[in-house]
């Protein structure tokens, strides 16, 4: 049977909640989420834009801060002592964890780094006191590790600013695997990448993946990424996880009509067929459809559907999809 | 046929370094080709990152100053000296960049930015003709006004964002628009909407657009023209079908076989 | 903008409590405008009496009604303070906003300048000034010099925010839709830096009101011109403590704490209403 999982979510909900000055708002970004991620898997998340994967991040690596509120259900990591809850943990421990266990490529970290200081001093004051060693052991470490991800040293000199996006982005993913954690969570983090860098990069993640045995959290709206890269898929929609599975049958057995239309509507070189995006608007969240939140613009919807939410059926072994029109085994 | 663009030899080079160990980055060098006035064209920028790409478009869009070459449009440096001239270019040629979500001042409404467009370079002379400027833009994009009227960019979704910023770029009626990653940010199906988006510019109003991007597929899809740069240089350049299904120089090559195809055919290419 | 305080009032104690103290500071610079006594006569009632129903704050040993002279004391305080702080934020944000969002050489040379400003020792250049300029020292000048010495900190605090902003996409959109440079920096720039200035302006009138005390209370200072500072002077010249006059130095230091307190309550809590994060939420946007 499946190993014991590395990371298990269970109906994981954080809302974004806020009241300033008499005006309340909640968003429930992540809306009762569930999935595990075994050892030594490569788990990759697509989805809409807005769906919430960014916040389902977070959450995952307990960076939970106004207005996010975690609601319910927990996130819970094999290499935490069991039955502690990340979100119970802490504080000391979880900075202990945090990048010599667990690292997280933020979604558009390489806009973040220190624009008045260089890349050499971004690194001496985020990795050295983990790495620990002399300086300039260290630094041969760093420029070892820039150079797996094509970086010349030289960029050590450079201010961010001065730097390519695609640059500075694998400049992110250095500083978070160079320490190589045991678990590592990366929010788009080749996109602003040429396709050459990018598999090389990715091409290290996997290595480094392999190397010591971790698991990944990888999310991308490229696709061919997760076709690439990813043993397992799950796909947001507005909150919630529509699909999951192993990456093979999404590709090529997608269950969902939202995954349906995605998966169809990727170009390839080589084919001219026309494509096209989904058709009307994308849902507020603050004010989320009833029932399914896909059924203002799915081609499926019936009565039930407005209605009642679909809850998470198997369909297949490790295959489950949240839709009233796709026959699954039980609840 | 008049040209539209010209870059001829456009060279750009940064400093780099403290004060001991500066050296100098050829960023951009020798780049040349030409946008034709009467044959609008979807003329696609792919390559190596790092290349030069995006410090291209700043020079093209007069944010740079070129540092060798010239760059020309309609006949005219780009940018312009006076405040009139830079005006007088800036109706000409557009930019759409990468993020939608941070494409317009999160504090502001995003109809003030198509009314003060409309009023600055549309020749719009009081706001009642803004508005209409601004809602033809808006509808040449699929949306409307009424739509936008009073909505903070919070409130719209990603994709409607790219195509508001797509919309205010139309408004000055320009004939070229420079669109540095207009698509990586957002999914796959917005990325579709978008390009989709472009080709109906160019067949309908008869735009020229630049498209830098990384995904390949997309360009095959939509460019005509592409170039491939690679460490400052253009290495390969042609017609874009032509050039990605079976590309000559051995840099292009190793990209188009970088290409990650989105079909899962048994395990997991990256091992 | 009346929405703005109103909201406050409902929604925030911070700010009802330091608007409070601050009107009652207000009150008594405004009744300075009907004080009985000029502000400079001296024995015009009789020295050294405590707090009673005729002299409320009782009255100093040069023959002055503490509340009348308190009042007028608190008013040019006050108006100091503000001056100090408005000329200097002026200058901070011209400086800052201007020499991040224009970089090269224009950033060199103001920074430059700058840098300068903030290594010049403080004290010793006010006390040089005081001797060389001696009997043509006013309040107003010393406001002027104080202003420009108190901008240089913050306008580079200023800059570094501007810097970031500049590189943001939106200031590419505001330039291509045909806005000035003074325009970008004014409608899109000003906004995100309001939170720095609104706490700086409290920081630079502490500092410069606690500046003036102290410069006052050693002596430094016209003394013709009745300020908090100015009291303490003539207190401590009198042995106010010692003689047993407490009410001469108590309450021109209660004043001078509650406006100290008031200022920062309001400013604090302006703070979070002005905040682009938070006025985000409020309009009910996500991610700044
Ligand atoms: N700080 C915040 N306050 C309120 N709402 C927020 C906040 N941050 C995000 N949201 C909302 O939560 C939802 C999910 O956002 P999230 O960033 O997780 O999406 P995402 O799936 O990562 O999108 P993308 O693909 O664009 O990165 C969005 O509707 C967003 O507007
Ligand atoms: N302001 C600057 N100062 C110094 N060097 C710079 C500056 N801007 C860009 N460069 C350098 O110029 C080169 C080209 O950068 P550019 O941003 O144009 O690349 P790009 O092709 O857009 O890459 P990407 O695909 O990663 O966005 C890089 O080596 C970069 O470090
Ligand atoms: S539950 Fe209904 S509306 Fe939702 S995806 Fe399935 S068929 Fe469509
Ligand atoms: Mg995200
Ligand atoms: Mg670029």
């Amino acid at each position: 049977m499946t190993p014991q999982p590395i990371l298990r979510v269970e109906h994981l909900k954080a809302h974004f909640r806020s009241s300033y000055f008499g005006v309340y708002r909640e968003v429930p970004a992540v809306d009762d989420i569930s999935f595990d991620v075994a050892p030594n898997e490569i788990f990759g998340l697509a989805g809409e834009s807005s769906s919430g994967k960014t916040t389902l991040m977070k959450t995952i690596a307990g960076l939970i801060a106004p207005p996010l509120e975690l609601i319910g259900g927990k996130a819970q990591f094999s290499f935490m002592p069991p039955e502690t809850n990340l979100f119970g943990a802490d504080p000391a421990q979880l900075a202990k964890i945090r990048w010599s266990k667990l690292s997280y490529i933020m979604q558009g970290s390489m806009n973040v780094l220190n624009p008045l200081r260089q890349i050499r001093f971004i690194f001496r004051d985020f990795a050295a006191v983990h790495i620990g060693g002399s300086r300039s052991d260290f630094e041969t470490k760093t420029v070892n590790h820039l150079s797996r991800l094509r970086l010349d040293p030289s960029v050590l000199d450079a201010y961010p600013h001065e730097l390519s996006g695609g640059m500075r982005q694998r400049v992110t993913i250095a500083l978070a695997t160079i320490c190589r954690p045991d678990f590592i969570i990366a929010d788009e983090p080749t996109t602003a990448l040429d396709v050459i860098v990018q598999k090389e990069v990715l091409g290290m993640i996997r290595s480094i993946q392999r190397e010591i045995g971790s698991s990944v959290l990888f999310v991308t709206h490229d696709m061919g990424v997760h076709a690439a890269l990813t043993d397992k898929l799950g796909i947001m929609y507005a909150g919630c996880l529509v699909e999951a599975g192993p990456t093979a049958d999404i590709f090529n057995a997608p269950q969902h009509p939202y995954t349906r239309h995605l998966i169809h509507s990727l170009p390839r070189i080589g084919d001219t067929v026309q494509r096209t995006g989904l058709t009307g608007t994308p849902p507020n969240l603050a004010n989320p459809p009833s029932g399914c939140r896909f059924h203002p613009r799915c081609p499926l919807a019936s009565d039930i559907c407005r209605t009642e939410r679909p809850k998470m059926r198997q369909i297949a072994t490790e295959h489950r999809v949240a839709c009233h029109a796709v026959a699954g085994d039980q609840a | 046929m008049t040209a539209l663009l010209t870059l001829n030899n456009v060279c750009k080079s940064f400093m780099r370094g403290g004060i001991l160990s500066r050296h100098r980055i050829e960023a951009v060098k020798n780049v040349s080709f030409t946008i034709e006035n009467n044959r609008p064209e979807i003329f696609a920028i792919i390559g190596e990152s790092g290349s030069g790409k995006t410090t291209l478009a700043r020079m093209i869009l007069g944010m740079q100053e070129v540092s060798g070459g010239t760059l020309s449009l309609e006949g005219n440096r780009v940018g312009g000296r006076t405040r009139k001239e830079r005006l007088a270019f800036m109706a000409k040629v557009q930019p759409i960049f990468q993020n939608p979500f941070e494409a317009f001042n999160p504090l502001k409404k995003i109809d003030y930015y198509l009314l003060l467009t409309a009023m600055r370079f549309g020749g719009s002379a009081d706001l009642s003709e803004a508005e209409a400027a601004a809602d033809v833009a808006l509808r040449q994009v699929g949306l409307s006004l009424s739509e936008v009227r009073g909505r903070f960019p919070h409130e719209m979704s990603g994709g409607q964002l790219q195509r508001v910023a797509i919309a205010r770029a139309l408004v000055s009626k320009p004939r070229l628009i420079i669109a540095d990653e207009p698509v990586s940010m957002v999914d796959a199906s917005l990325r579709m909407a978008i390009v989709n988006l472009f080709g109906e510019l160019r067949d309908k109003l008869g735009l020229s657009i630049i498209y830098i991007t990384h995904d390949l597929a997309t360009a095959y899809y939509i460019a005509d023209r592409l170039i491939i740069m690679q460490k400052g240089e253009v290495v390969e350049a042609g017609a874009a079908r032509a050039v990605l299904s079976d590309p000559q120089h051995p840099y292009s090559k190793q990209l188009r076989d970088a290409v990650l195809s989105p079909q899962v055919t048994g395990s997991p290419s990256i091992k | 903008m009346k929405r703005i305080i109103f909201d406050l009032l409902k929604y925030n104690s911070e700010f009802r409590i330091g608007v409070f103290l601050i009107l009652i500071v207000m009150c008594m610079a405004g009744l300075s405008f009907f004080s009985p006594y000029p502000p400079n006569d001296v024995f015009v009632v009789p020295p050294d009496a405590p707090p009673s129903a005729d002299y409320w704050l009782g009255t100093t040993s040069r023959g002055q009604d503490v509340f009348w002279q308190l009042s007028i004391a608190i008013r040019n305080t006050l108006a100091f303070g503000l001056l100090v702080a408005l000329l200097s934020r002026v200058i901070s944000i011209v400086v800052g906003l201007s020499s991040g969002y224009l970089g090269g050489w224009v950033d060199r040379v103001l920074m430059a300048i700058n840098d300068t400003f903030i290594v010049i020792p403080l004290f010793p250049i006010l006390i040089l000034f005081y001797f060389v300029l001696r009997d043509s020292m006013s309040t107003i000048l010393l406001a002027v010099i104080m202003s420009s010495l108190g901008w240089a900190y913050d306008s580079r605090l200023i800059r570094s925010v501007a810097m970031s902003l500049k590189t943001r996409e939106f200031t590419g959109t505001s330039v291509f839709s045909g806005m000035t440079i003074f325009e970008i920096l004014r409608r899109e720039h000003l906004p995100y830096v309001l939170p720095i200035i609104f706490s700086t302006t409290l920081n630079n009138m502490n500092w410069s009101i606690g500046l003036e005390v102290t410069l006052a209370v050693l002596g430094f200072m016209d003394i013709n011109t009745p300020t908090i500072g100015g009291m303490i002077y003539w207190a401590n010249q009198h042995t106010a403590i010692v003689a047993g006059i407490w009410w001469w130095i108590t309450f021109p230091v209660l004043t001078v704490v509650a406006t100290f307190v008031g200022l920062y309550l309001i400013a604090v809590s302006i703070n979070e209403y002005i905040d682009p994060r938070s006025r985000l939420s409020r309009m009910g946007g996500g991610q700044s």
